[in-house]
C-alpha cells in the first residue's frame, strides 16, 4: 500500500506533450479514477507510474520515495493492461503464476496463491488452458488475476473492461470495486467511460488534452464541475448547455434568451463576480435537473416545442426545439405529451450551473 | 424488370432501385441479402478448371523442363553404372557401395559437424546483432551495411578469404601467429584449423541473413507482453528469454531450415579455399558427391550419393519444423 504523488509531471513524444503538469496525489487504500476521452495521456500518465515510459519532468513519489529511476520491477506496482497482455505460450496457472515466479516464491506457495485468485475471480476450471482459449471476460480475469496474485504497493487498471459487453462490464464493475475494497491496496484506474469512474471510485481526475480538469469525489465532479468542460464529459445523457445573457434587473439577475428569463438564486448572484453580471454565459444544466409539463407553470419557465420522445425502458426522455438549439429533458413514460406540441421545463434552479462565455469556468 | 420482388433480381437491381425495393417490400427487407444471391460456387462452371491449368501449363512445362527433368534423370543414374557413353543397369549396387565408402561415411560426419558449427555460431550471433542493431539509432545503416556479405558471390567470398588465410601475407594468419594461436604451418594447411577457417567464411557471409529475418521477428515481438513481464519483475534479461525468445521461434524456424539445406548444398567457397583437404578435413559430403561425380566422372555413385542426401535433407527438415513447431514456440 502507498501513497502515490504526481508532482508537475509532463510527458512529451518527440515535441509534442502528452501530459502537462500534472498534480495528483492519490491518498494510501484509495480508488482513484483517471478518466478523460481517447488521447487525452490517460495511458501515458499509468505508464510513467509503471515504470514503461520516461518521464519528461517532474517528479512521481510512492510514500515520499521518489520513483523516477526505478526499474519497473522495482516499483513493486502491478499492471492491467487494456489488451490483457498475457503471455501465448503459458497456461493461465502460468500466467497468473509469472509475477511470484519471477520473484522467486516457493512453488507450494504459487500453487496456493494462484488457485486462491483463480477462485476469487472464478476462473479455477481455467487454469490449465491457454490464453487463446479463453472469452474476452476470462482474458480479463486473468490479466486481474495475475496483478492480485501478489500484495503489490500499487494497482494499475488501464482500461481494464473497456472491450467487455455492457452487461459483462457491469458485473465486472462491482467485482472490481469490491476487490479493491477487500485488498485495501492504492489502486488507480483509468478509463474513458464517466460512468465507471463515477461508479466506482473515491476520487477521480477527469483529463483532457493532457490537463488535469478536476480532482474531486465522483459526487463533486458530477454536482461542482469546475468547468464547461468537465460539466459536459461527465453525465450521461448529456448536460445541456445554451448561451444566454446575463441582466441585471432590479435587485435580481436575470439569465435571458430567446425562449426564457430566469433570475438567479440570491446566493448565485454572488457568486457572479462583478464584472461578469452582465453579458454572455453559458448556461447548463442537466437532463434530470428539470421537469416538463403541457400547461404553463406559475413560475419563470423555458417554452418550446416537443422534437421527439425517446422512450429508455424506466425514463422518458423528450427533446424539446427552443429558438437556436435543442435541450433534453428527463421524464416519466407517462408523459404525454407529442411531437409538435408546445412544452414548458421548469429548472431546478439549485442544480443549475452558470459559465463563463470564455474560457468555460464555472461560477456555479 | 419485373415488379414481383424475388431474391434474385434483387442481386441484380441498381442500387437506387434495391433501396427502393426495400422501402416497398417489408417481406424482403426480413430476409438477409445474402440470402438472395445465388452460392458462389454456381457461378464457376466447371470449364473453369481447365482455364486455370492452361494459364498454368506454360510455367508448369519450363518448370519440368529445368528441374523435374534432371531429377527424374537423376534417379535414374542413380541405378545405372554411368560411364559417359557406355550405360549399364546395376540396380542397388550404387548404394549398397556406399555403406563400405569411408570418405562417404566421413563425410556425413563432416557435414555434421560443420553443419552444426555453422548454425550454432549464425543464429547466436545473428540473433545478438539483431538485439543491437533492433532501435538503434543507426538501423538503416547497419541494416544496409549488414547485406553487404551477402551480396557477394560465395565463390568471390572464398577468394577474398583466401587471402585473408594466405600463409604468406594473409592478415588472419598474420594474427593468428602474432597471438601464438597458430602452430609452423598456415591455416588452411593444418587439418586442426581448416574446418574452422572454412565455418568463419560461411559464418561472415550469412550470420547477415540471420541477423535480418530475426530483425524483422523482433519488430513483431508483442510490446505488451514484454512490458507486462517487466511489470511483473523481470529483468531485461529474463525478458527476452521469457518472451522474446519464445516469439522468435517461427521466425528462427525459417532462417534455421534455409541455412541448414543452405550448408548442405553451397561448397563454393570451400571448393575455393581448401578443395576438401587437407588430408580430406574438410571433406564434408557434398564436396565429395562434387568429387566423385565432376572429377572421377563416376556418375552413378554421385548421383546414389546425391540421392541420399536429398532424402536426408527431407527428413531432417521435417523434424526440425517438428520441434520448432510445438504448441509451446511462441505464436497465437
Ligand atoms: N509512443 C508514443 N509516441 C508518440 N505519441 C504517443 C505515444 N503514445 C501516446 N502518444 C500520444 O499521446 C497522446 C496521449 O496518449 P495516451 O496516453 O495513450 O492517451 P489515452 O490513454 O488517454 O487514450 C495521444 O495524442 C497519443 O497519440
Ligand atoms: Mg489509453
Amino acid at each position: 500500500m502507498a501513497t502515490v504523488t504526481i508532482r508537475n509531471v509532463w510527458k512529451y513524444y518527440g515535441q509534442t506533450p502528452a501530459v502537462k503538469d500534472l498534480n495528483v496525489t492519490c491518498p494510501d487504500g484509495s480508488f482513484v479514477s483517471i478518466l478523460g476521452p481517447s488521447g487525452c495521456g490517460k495511458s501515458s500518465t499509468m505508464r510513467m507510474i509503471a515504470g514503461l515510459e520516461h518521464i519528461s519532468a517532474g517528479d512521481i513519489l510512492f510514500d515520499n520515495q521518489r520513483i523516477n529511476d526505478l526499474a519497473p520491477k522495482d516499483r513493486d506496482v502491478a499492471m492491467v493492461f487494456e489488451n490483457y497482455a498475457l503471455y501465448p505460450h503459458k497456461t493461465v496457472f502460468e500466467n497468473i503464476a509469472n509475477p511470484l515466479r519471477l520473484r522467486g516464491t516457493a512453488d507450494a506457495t504459487i500453487k496456493e496463491r494462484v488457485t486462491g485468485a483463480a477462485r476469487l475471480l472464478e476462473i479455477a476450471h481455467l487454469l490449465e488452458r491457454r490464453p487463446h482459449e479463453l472469452s474476452g471476460g476470462q482474458k480479463q480475469r486473468v490479466a486481474i488475476g495475475r496483478a492480485i496474485v501478489r500484495e503489490p504497493k500499487l494497482f494499475l487498471f488501464d482500461e481494464p473492461i473497456a472491450h467487455l459487453d455492457a452487461k459483462l462490464r457491469a458485473h465486472m464493475r462491482g467485482e472490481i470495486k469490491h476487490l479493491q475494497r477487500n485488498l485495501g491496496t492504492t489502486m488507480i484506474y483509468v478509463t474513458h467511460d464517466q460512468l465507471e469512474a463515477l461508479s466506482m471510485a473515491d476520487f477521480i481526475a477527469v483529463m483532457h488534452d493532457g490537463e488535469l480538469q478536476q480532482w474531486g469525489t465522483p459526487s463533486e465532479i458530477f454536482n461542482k464541475p469546475v468547468n464547461a468542460w468537465v460539466a459536459g464529459f461527465v453525465g450521461e445523457p448529456a448536460m445541456n448547455f445554451l448561451t444566454c445573457d446575463l441582466k441585471r434587473r432590479g435587485d435580481d439577475v436575470v439569465l435571458s434568451h430567446h425562449n426564457f428569463d430566469i433570475p438567479l438564486l440570491p446566493g448565485q448572484v454572488r457568486q457572479l463576480n462583478g464584472a461578469a453580471q452582465a453579458g454572455i454565459a453559458r448556461m447548463g444544466v442537466r437532463p434530470d435537473a428539470m421537469t416538463v409539463s403541457m400547461t404553463k407553470p406559475s413560475e419563470a419557465a423555458i417554452q418550446g416545442e416537443i422534437f421527439v420522445n425517446e422512450l429508455l425502458g424506466g425514463d422518458m426522455l423528450v427533446e424539446v426545439q427552443l429558438a437556436d438549439s435543442r435541450i433534453r429533458v428527463k421524464t416519466t413514460p407517462e408523459f404525454e405529451g407529442k411531437p409538435g406540441e408546445i412544452c414548458y421545463l421548469t429548472v431546478n434552479r439549485d442544480k443549475w450551473h452558470v459559465f463563463d462565455a470564455g474560457d468555460g469556468h464555472a461560477y456555479f | 424488370m419485373t415488379e414481383t420482388l424475388t431474391g434474385i433480381d434483387m442481386s441484380v437491381r441498381a442500387p437506387e432501385d434495391r433501396f427502393r425495393a426495400r422501402k416497398v417490400s417489408t417481406e424482403v427487407e426480413a430476409r438477409p441479402l445474402s440470402a438472395a444471391l445465388p452460392p458462389p460456387g454456381r457461378l464457376n462452371p466447371a470449364a473453369r478448371k481447365a482455364y486455370y491449368f492452361y494459364l498454368m501449363a506454360p510455367a508448369i512445362a519450363l518448370l519440368a523442363f529445368i528441374s523435374l527433368y534432371p531429377f527424374f534423370w537423376l534417379i535414374v543414374m542413380a541405378f545405372q553404372k554411368g560411364d559417359m557413353g557406355a550405360v549399364e543397369w546395376v540396380g542397388f549396387k550404387n548404394f549398397i557401395d556406399l555403406a563400405s565408402d569411408d570418405r562417404f561415411l566421413s563425410g556425413w560426419v563432416l557435414l555434421f559437424r560443420y553443419s552444426a558449427m555453422c548454425l550454432f555460431l549464425q543464429v547466436s550471433i545473428g540473433v545478438l546483432l539483431a538485439v543491437v542493431v533492433n532501435g538503434s539509432r543507426y538501423e538503416r545503416f547497419l541494416v544496409t551495411a549488414l547485406l553487404m556479405p551477402m551480396m557477394m558471390a560465395p565463390a568471390v567470398a572464398g577468394l577474398l578469404w583466401l587471402f585473408l588465410y594466405n600463409g604468406t601475407f594473409g592478415w588472419y594468419h598474420w594474427i593468428f601467429h602474432s597471438l601464438g594461436l597458430l602452430g609452423s604451418g598456415s591455416i588452411l594447411s593444418s587439418a586442426k584449423t581448416a574446418m574452422y577457417a572454412i565455418v568463419l567464411v560461411d559464418v561472415w557471409q550469412w550470420t547477415p541473413l540471420i541477423t535480418l529475418i530475426a530483425l524483422a521477428g523482433l519488430k513483431r515481438v508483442p510490446r505488451d507482453q514484454i512490458e507486462a513481464n517487466m511489470v511483473d519483475g523481470a529483468s531485461p534479461f529474463r525478458n527476452f528469454f521469457a518472451i522474446v525468445l519464445p516469439n522468435l521461434y517461427p521466425v528462427l524456424l525459417i532462417a534455421v531450415l534455409l541455412r541448414f539445406m543452405d550448408n548442405f548444398r553451397f561448397i563454393d567457397h570451400i571448393l575455393v579455399l581448401t578443395g576438401g583437404g587437407p588430408a580430406n578435413a574438410t571433406k564434408i559430403l557434398p564436396v565429395y558427391l562434387f568429387e566423385v561425380a565432376f572429377k572421377f566422372f563416376d556418375l552413378g555413385r554421385g548421383a546414389a550419393i546425391a540421392l541420399v542426401l536429398l532424402v536426408v535433407t527431407i527428413i531432417l527438415g521435417k523434424i526440425l519444423v517438428g520441434v520448432f513447431d510445438r504448441p509451446t514456440a511462441g505464436g497465437r
